[in-house]
């Protein structure tokens, strides 16, 4: 249901081609019908032809035709009634793009882009067929490889290993000995916390939590001792 | 902004779900074999001893070039399945192969080095006759191809047309034959049945017919087997009748002379259509003196034609198989007779003078399971003492080749067979030697027998060689972890089966067309059983069931194979053991009638035997096992056992309902008309499959129960009017046991082939789009909706409300040649689509991606119900093929099966290969991965060990300085 909103058919191209839509017959086989043949070659950059032929074969829309390459790399597939097929190499080792070739009743070829969303978009390619590889397909995952800057790179070591540094390192780069810093320092602070009726936050906190863990402790050991009681 | 960049990660997160392989997990637990299929035509490279090349053309439409040392292919060329791509004939000649195939439609040379093409042509139409080399002066150049109504020469260089010629009253006349003995004349041999043989000769530069001779023979039936042509072009035919041979020389003959057997001191078996084997080692030259002739299926005769004057040259009695070699100048005749079942002898012979020649003999013992050969290509050469040496590959009933080197040595067996599996099971492998003790220990009986101190001492006596068994698995594996990891080789055999701790390993039974079943290790593909099954036509249909697993020792696993033969229609049992192969002692149940259905009951037999059902024509039913506890629990739950019969040809699909006495009644029929469409698949649901939740839960927190129908079944038809615009696809959701169509769907514009899938509460079918010419997925999903009507149970028969169906449809960017779904233990790990592709990659498509509730707009609430907005075309990634380039040629089937662990799905897919791997839907989220860092982990948690040691000393240190002060 979906697919049909999202699809769009202009026929225009038809026209201005001298292509026909309703030429193509849906299937294929025709005993006296005229037999064409596609014609192109595939190049694997930087790869010799017979290096990485016997793998490889091409197929016309699954496998309702099958082409074989020559030795240097070329191919045809022989024996296609007129009608629009998807050729595609198939290689286990090289990648390539698949291609639309479009043949008339009167054995007319064309060659497009593969567009399975707008159909009758054309984008036209040469022919005979002229195919490269774009390399060799990804098959795999990368795994997670586990390295000392990934670890030192993290933010949460970041935070934990900052706060640390300056712990440590601050009291050295000061001399705290010296009575007259030490005197300022104690105004410092004295100006960041003026009210000394105040209680301390930190302090409060860390009373709270000590009582109340140590609440907590004791009656979980009571619920242990009970727990056997019970079942007795 | 914020919004996309949301959905963005979300997208991201899902497709980093899909399963997909690591590089270093390649061959860890998933294993190719490349088959080619049955050997039709077979070649060898140069007579030499150092050669290694081997050639073969198949039934499966293969050429394949295979490495005679190893057995190992060099490479494979598929041609079209089917009659299209069928090999007609296969010439070998220096480093090319000339094919003819498609019925004589293609002419095509193979540069047999590398495996390309040399050059390719379409010939004419016309049924295809035969084909052979021409010579002209010492050397091979043209190829002649005999069609029913034509003759054609081309060049050997580049498949460029020599001439073409009709041949005349080829309406009456079949020719048969061409022939050239490198002198420039091209005979072509004709017969009309009982009437007469016609000899046409052509003169090899232009065609032109030099003369054309008529013989009057009455008795002539076939050319193929009963003639051939020996010495220099002479016509031998053998018939029966007369028990005579015929000689005529087909460059002066007019006339047959005619000699009889008896007049030779030959016997001919009675009712035995004699056959003439003959040799042209040469294709320039004349073709051999000497030719066997076959009296009996075990009888053979060597002769010879000199001078116009046939000669036996020396009789050979129970032989099994004869043929001729040739190396250099010297022809050889290979005589292979057995000795006894598995073994054989084979024989030199020098053609010429009939004697044997010294060292030759060759004892092959086959192992046990193999079929009778019926088939030996030999490669002989000289060796360097000028003496003849060979090699033999033999080729058994069951397509198995087995290549032998003098004196007896099995180089390489290939299973052939396993080119074409029809059907397979996984069966858990059985209990090793010590746990088996164990589960006997408490065996009822024992516990009577030995009275409580016995029992104390058993248990301490098995639970010391627990312990032991324990220790010594411990010690292997801390020897094997020192060792690297390629040379650690766990050999699988028969003795060593045992299930491991997660049931990864099982036993694969395949059953082939050719009647030879196979039981194979799952994780290393290591053949541990093989059982020929004689007399299996190979049209048959076979269907294998599981009866009984490995868990209920002490009673054996027991297999149940169907064998439906085709043109009968009457059904044989094959019961045997999954583990071992061997037969089973009970004794299947004879059926006289044509069986139409099987099915598989969860009831069991006092010996944990499932129960099989087996619906004949007049709709009775047998049990099988039959006993009176099975016939008890029959007939106690007769009234819930329904089932449902499909006829394709006739459109109707019919319910029936069981009686306790075991007859049935109709109780529903849909009929869809022929006229119209056919049906073309009908999908139920997997029996073992389990589903975990009972419905999903929506943005708004809601549920959406699922429609979770056991008895559905999905039933796809196809429009018989092929034209684009007419065609369509149906699909009908049938219950099986009411007959109510729960939801019937037309696709316009669509056409097959058409591949379903249907599971859970959904069914996924693919089809061809022709107005648009591409293929696409759909998936209705059916709900019940947002109150459950009956959470504890599901009946057929109780159902007031239909469910909610919900439809999408995606392009899929590739034709598809296999679909199946992942199956799991539970149910809990997220389902996956295995895609077979024309290319052999087998595409892993997570089901999330076909989920009708795609949204089309993103809301708050798709999003949080991880749905992906919708797209219309479905990616293909090379990441989500589960073999990467370890491609698997023409999917036939793709099975699954789960294994102990809950994220692992075990998946085999065979064809002309066969492919086992496994795979991970939702990631191992249950096992530590692979790649589980143990050295980091452990370093660290000594790290803290030793930091809180030394800092717990510090402070103790502190304190006490502290106490001092």
């Amino acid at each position: 249901m979906w697919l049909a909103l999202c699809t769009v058919f202009p026929t225009l191209w038809s026209v201005i081609y001298g292509f026909n839509e309703q030429d193509l017959p849906a299937v294929s086989g025709q005993p006296n019908g005229d037999r064409f043949k596609i014609e192109g070659r595939a190049v694997v950059p930087g790869i010799r032809a017979q290096d990485w032929i016997s793998s490889a074969r091409v197929l016309v829309e699954g496998e309702e035709h099958v082409g074989f390459f020559r030795t240097d790399g070329s191919f045809t597939v022989n024996d296609v009634p007129f009608g629009s097929y998807v050729l595609e190499i198939v290689s286990p080792a090289y990648k390539f793009e698949p291609v639309r070739v479009d043949i008339t009743s009167k054995g007319k070829m064309r060659a497009r882009m593969v567009n399975y969303i707008k159909t009758s978009e054309v984008i036209r390619l040469p022919y005979p067929l002229q195919l490269r590889s774009s390399g060799s397909p990804s098959y795999f995952l990368k795994r997670e490889t586990w390295g000392w800057t990934d670890f030192l790179m993290n933010p949460m070591v970041m935070m934990m290993v900052l706060p640390l540094l300056i712990i440590v390192l601050l009291p050295k780069v000061v001399n705290t000995n010296d009575p007259e810093m030490r005197r300022e320092m104690e105004q410092s602070m004295n100006m960041l916390n003026p009210n000394h009726e105040l209680p301390d936050v930190s302090e409060f906190m860390t009373k709270l939590f000590s009582s109340k863990s140590s609440g907590k402790s004791g009656s979980s050991s009571k619920t242990g001792k009970s727990g056997p009681m019970k079942r007795r | 902004m914020d919004v996309l960049a949301r959905f963005l990660v979300l997208l991201s997160a899902v497709l980093a779900l899909a399963a997909a392989v690591f590089e270093d997990q390649v061959g860890k637990f998933d294993w190719r074999r490349q088959y080619v299929g049955k050997v039709q035509f077979a070649y060898f490279d140069t007579q030499t001893q150092a050669s290694k090349k081997l050639l073969v053309a198949t039934d499966q439409n293969v050429i394949a070039s295979i490495n005679s040392r190893t057995g190992e292919l060099l490479w494979r060329q598929l041609d079209k399945s089917g009659s299209e791509g069928y090999i007609d004939a296969t010439l070998f000649h220096g480093q090319d192969a000339v094919v003819v195939s498609g019925n004589g439609r293609f002419l095509r040379s193979w540069e047999t080095n590398i495996g390309g093409l040399n050059w390719e042509m379409v010939l004419d139409t016309g049924s295809f006759q035969f084909a052979t080399f021409i010579g002209v002066q010492d050397t091979v150049k043209y190829v002649a191809v005999l069609k029913e109504t034509a003759i054609s020469l081309h060049y050997l260089s580049n498949g460029h047309q020599k001439w073409v010629e009709n041949l005349p009253d080829s309406e009456t006349v079949t020719y048969q034959l061409v022939y050239s003995g490198g002198n420039g004349i091209v005979y072509v041999l004709g017969l009309t049945t009982r009437s007469h043989l016609t000899i046409i000769a052509y003169n090899l530069e232009d065609g032109e017919i030099l003369s054309q001779v008529l013989v009057q023979c009455p008795w002539i039936v076939s050319l193929h087997s009963n003639c051939a042509i020996v010495g220099e072009g002479n016509l031998v035919c053998a018939d029966s009748e007369t028990r005579s041979l015929y000689t005529l020389a087909l460059e002066t003959g007019r006339t047959l002379t005619q000699v009889t057997m008896q007049s030779l001191d030959l016997s001919l078996e009675e009712g035995f259509q004699p056959h003439i084997i003959a040799t042209q080692p040469n294709p320039a030259l004349n073709a051999h003196a000497q030719f066997f002739l076959q009296l009996g299926p075990h009888h053979y005769s060597l002769l010879q034609l000199q001078q116009d004057i046939i000669s036996p040259v020396r009789d050979f009695q129970q032989t099994l198989l004869v043929t001729f070699a040739t190396t250099g100048d010297k022809t050889v005749a290979v005589v292979v007779s057995s000795k006894n079942q598995t073994a054989y002898n084979i024989n030199l012979f020098s053609a010429d003078s009939g004697r044997r020649l010294l060292d030759t003999l060759t004892t092959v013992n086959l192992t046990p399971g193999e079929g009778p050969l019926v088939k030996a290509y030999v490669h002989a050469f000289l060796k360097k003492d000028d003496s003849v040496g060979y090699r033999v590959l033999l080729q058994t009933e069951d397509d198995s080749l087995i290549f032998v080197q003098q004196p007896g040595k099995i180089l390489w067996t290939r299973e052939e067979a396993l080119a074409d599996v029809v059907s397979m099971e996984m069966v858990d492998l059985p209990l090793t030697g010590t746990q088996a003790e164990l589960e006997g220990e408490f065996g009822k009986k024992a516990a009577i027998q030995d009275g409580l101190l016995g029992m104390v001492f058993k248990r301490l006596s098995s639970q010391l060689i627990l312990l032991q068994a324990w220790i010594s698995h411990l010690w292997k594996m801390f020897y094997d972890a020192r060792k690297p990891r390629s040379q650690v080789k766990n050999e699988v055999t028969i003795e060593t089966l045992a299930r491991d701790e997660f049931n990864l390993q099982k036993m694969m039974v395949m059953v082939t067309a050719s009647g030879k079943l196979f039981g194979m290790e799952s994780s290393s593909g290591t053949i541990l059983w093989k059982h020929y099954l004689p007399g299996i036509h190979r049209t048959a249909s076979l269907k294998l069931v599981v009866q009984r697993t490995t868990a209920h020792f002490p009673h054996p696993p027991q297999c149940t194979l169907l064998i439906k033969n085709k043109e009968s229609g009457l059904t044989t049992l094959h019961v045997f053991n999954p583990i071992f192969g061997r037969k089973s002692h009970i004794v299947p149940p004879v059926l006289s009638r044509p069986v139409l259905q099987s099915l598989l009951l969860p009831i069991m037999d006092q010996d944990y035997a499932k129960v099989l059902l087996l619906i004949d024509d007049e709709y009775k039913v047998t049990a099988f096992p039959s006993s009176k506890n099975v016939l008890q629990q029959l007939q106690a739950i007769a009234s819930s056992i329904f089932f449902c019969l499909v006829d394709a040809e006739q459109g109707k699909l019919s319910g029936f309902r069981l009686h306790k006495d075991l007859t049935t009644e109709q109780i529903w029929e849909v009929v869809i008309p022929t006229e119209v469409q056919k049906i073309s698949v009908v999908k139920g649901k997997k029996a073992n499959e389990h589903v975990h939740s009972q419905g999903r839960v929506m943005g708004d927190r809601s549920v959406l129960y699922k429609y979770l129908n056991p008895n559905l079944l999905a039933v796809v038809t196809e429009s018989v009017d092929t034209h684009q615009e007419r065609s369509f696809v149906g699909i009908y959701l049938i219950d099986g046991v009411t007959g109510r169509i729960i939801h019937e769907a037309v696709q316009r514009k669509a056409r097959g082939p058409i591949y379903v899938v249907h599971s859970e509460n959904w069914v996924v079918y693919e089809y061809w789009n022709t107005k648009s010419r591409r293929n696409e997925f759909s998936v209705l999903e059916l709900y019940e909706g947002t109150e459950q009507y009956n959470s504890t149970a599901f009946s057929s028969l109780d159902r007031p409300q239909p469910p909610q169906v919900l439809q999408q449809s995606y392009i899929f960017p590739s034709p598809i040649s296999m679909l199946e779904a992942t199956i799991t233990e539970k149910g809990i790990t997220s389902r996956h689509l295995l895609v077979g592709l024309p290319s052999g990659a087998i595409l892993s498509l997570p089901k999330m991606f076909l989920d009708p509730r795609r949204p089309e707009v993103p809301s708050e609430q798709s999003r949080e119900e991880n749905l992906i907005p919708y797209a219309p075309e479905l990616p293909i990634r090379s990441e989500w093929f589960i073999n990467y380039n370890q491609s698997v040629s023409r999917v036939k089937g793709i099975y699954t099966a789960p294994s102990g662990l809950e994220s692992t799905c075990l998946v085999v897919a065979y064809g002309l290969d066969i492919y086992q791997t496994r795979v991970f839907p939702s990631k191992q989220f249950d096992v530590l991965k692979d790649d589980y860092d143990y050295v980091l982990i452990s370093s660290v948690l000594l790290g803290l060990v030793f930091a809180t040691m030394i800092t717990k000393r510090l402070a103790q240190v502190k304190l006490l300085n502290r106490a001092w002060r």
